[in-house]
């Protein structure tokens, strides 16, 4: 059974749309007009205990939003969520109990007071027994480093040291589930990597289900094997990264730099992906066409100063599928 | 229900404005000036004759000392933490823990308040220096601390519900200087009530300001006679229903509308 569960998830905001001018705020106040945004449109998966799902999709996409309704905050507008069998929003206090929350941006400990007394308070709100705190406060203090700053007070501490005190803030309790909002953003290369060995370690070795959100998706390939993709509030791929990466991942792109500007240079086999200055790239499938016919095909035809070839990685490919998304959505609208 | 995690936001908050020093000395030492000001502009017009008979100049100069010190605690505004935590958007975090948030907001107010409480010794002290205090029977004084402690939660319930409006307009800075600039004049910590004529006076007495200081203020130096504390207390309390009520409905529909628009 999954842990985590979903069926065609909506929530809708509706906020008083407002008019500009003083005039058009007076206006306002008296007759309201609501606009509607959707931002979850029908959010269906699973997730199996002990997974690590990256949950990933451009800023806006309902992210944010359907962690919200996980965490129960946020009452959905329609649709079912449950996680570890309750329903979030109506036990959102039960719910709180089965969960750990780290959000990179935003830090749960208390500003003014030394880390340990944090996290000394959250034993309280968990109601963690002595034992299985003290055991999991020095297991996090070793694996996270943290003895020189553990009684520093929180605003003196580095962005750095800040998120490892997050984590282990978050997981003291022995959450079942974390969600995981943009954990690595804004830390140095050494800092990242510690934060990503901490995450698959805790993953690993306590089976604890994680759902990832972030930008950085070498975050995303470094940890997970599922990602999640969303966007405009709909998922648009749920499975492996490896499948995603060998179906989207055959197309290569081939840059050309012309000598002079070409209105609209055209290669057999290959298909204009766009221009930047004298730069044409080429998008070309690698099982249909060679790289060296191309490069031949382009120096007959033009001027050609340089070429070079460009592999996909995960980057790229997420952003063809949000612009293709995007004007697969447009087609259907009009 | 466990009380412990509600027990350490006390202790925490209590620590937490502890470690502001400085800031602590300084309210003591403008308490201090204040109290002596006060002093000199009561003498002064007291020379003149200005002030009504049943409270003499001794009198007037205790109820203002007395006041001074009642607004170290008076003054804290214990859920303030509601409108920066909206401000701030950790609301949201808040909300993710196993707690009932009311009781949080309450247990970080409890915690500053009893600092504030502790520093009312040492202002007593330093106040004494410069001032004499007239000390009322022992069971005048009871009556005193009972009215005080119901007035403590009337304030306490009016600045929860000032605070409350954040969740719908996310800054209250404007409408808390109204109510606090009122309240200052109309509660009777400045001037006391009865000094207010005629119309004027029965409008200020009926408001639920005087509950704060006017109510215990007047207990204490005597104008309110032993035979009419019970009714005294029976006003503050149902001034203290009203707000309580009000608050619960205020909470209610503010913590609808996170959950239901976010945060």
């Amino acid at each position: 059974m999954p842990i985590i569960e979903t069926r065609q998830l909506r929530k809708v905001f509706r906020s008083v749309k407002r008019v500009p001018g003083a005039l058009g705020a007076l206006r306002t106040l008296f007759s309201a007009s609501y606009e509607e945004r959707v931002a979850v449109a029908g959010v269906t998966m699973a997730l199996e205990a002990g997974e690590l799902v990256g949950y990933i999709g451009p800023n806006g996409a309902g992210k944010s939003t359907t962690i919200k309704m996980l965490t129960g905050i946020l009452v959905p507008t329609s649709g079912d969520v449950r996680v570890a069998g309750i329903v979030p929003w109506e036990r959102r206090k039960e719910n709180a109990r089965n969960i750990g929350v780290v959000f990179g941006q935003r830090s749960q400990l208390y500003w003014d007071l030394p880390l340990i007394e944090s996290f000394e308070l959250l034993r309280a709100i968990y109601n963690v027994p002595r034992d299985v705190y003290r055991r999991n406060l020095a297991e996090f203090v070793e694996l996270l480093e943290m003895d020189d700053f553990l009684r520093t007070p929180v605003r003196q501490l580095s962005l750095g040291q800040r998120m490892r005190g997050d984590f282990a803030a978050a997981l003291l309790h022995g959450p079942q589930i974390v969600y995981l909002d943009e954990p690595t953003i804004g830390l140095d290369v050494v800092a990242k990597e510690a934060i990503r060995q901490f995450i698959a370690r805790i993953n690993d070795e306590r089976g604890t289900t994680i759902i990832l959100t972030t930008h950085d998706l070498a975050d995303v390939e470094r940890l997970c094997r599922r990602i999640v993709l969303i966007d405009e509030g709909v998922i648009i791929y749920d499975g492996d990264i490896d499948r995603i990466k060998s179906e989207y991942g055959r197309y290569r792109t081939l840059v050309v730099h012309l000598a002079e500007p070409v209105a609209d240079p055209v290669l057999d086999g290959a298909e204009l992906a766009g221009t930047e200055g004298n730069a044409a790239r080429f998008r070309f499938d690698r099982n249909r066409q060679r790289a060296d016919a191309l490069v031949r095909q382009a120096s007959e035809r033009y001027r050609v100063e340089d070429v070079s070839i460009e592999e996909p990685d995960l980057e790229s490919i997420i952003r063809r599928i949000y612009v293709e998304g995007y004007a697969r959505d447009k087609e259907t609208a009009q | 229900m466990n009380l412990e995690p509600y027990v350490e936001f006390a202790r925490k908050a209590f620590a937490r404005e502890a470690t502001y020093r400085m800031e602590v000395l300084t309210e003591i030492g403008s308490l201090v000036l204040r109290v002596y000001i006060l002093r000199s502009l009561w003498t002064a017009l007291y020379a003149q004759n200005v002030a009504p008979i049943d409270l003499p100049l001794h009198g007037m100069i205790t109820y203002a000392t007395v006041a001074m010190l009642m607004s170290l605690v008076l003054e804290v505004d214990g859920t303030r933490m509601i409108r920066e935590r909206i401000r701030e958007g950790s609301i949201a975090t808040d909300l993710m823990k196993p707690i009932s948030l009311p009781l949080y907001f309450f247990s970080d107010g409890i915690g500053q308040t009893l600092l504030h409480a502790v520093l009312v010794i040492p202002s007593l002290l330093c106040a004494l220096l410069l001032v004499h205090v007239d000390v009322p029977p022992p069971a005048t004084f009871a009556a005193f601390a009972l009215a005080f402690l119901i007035g403590y939660c009337v304030n306490f319930f009016l600045n929860f519900l000032m605070n409350c409006i954040a969740f719908w307009t996310l800054e209250t800075f404007a409408i808390q200087l109204i109510v606090r600039w009122t309240s200052d004049l109309l509660s009777g910590q400045i001037i006391p009530l009865t000094f207010f004529p005629g119309v004027l006076g029965r409008i200020v007495f009926a408001l639920p300001f005087a509950a704060i200081y006017s109510t215990p203020l007047l207990i204490y130096v005597g104008i309110i006679p032993p035979s009419q504390w019970v009714a005294s207390f029976a006003v503050q309390l149902m001034w203290l229903a009203l707000f309580a009520g009000l608050s619960a409905i205020a909470w209610r529909s503010a913590q609808r509308k996170v959950v239901i628009q976010g945060g």
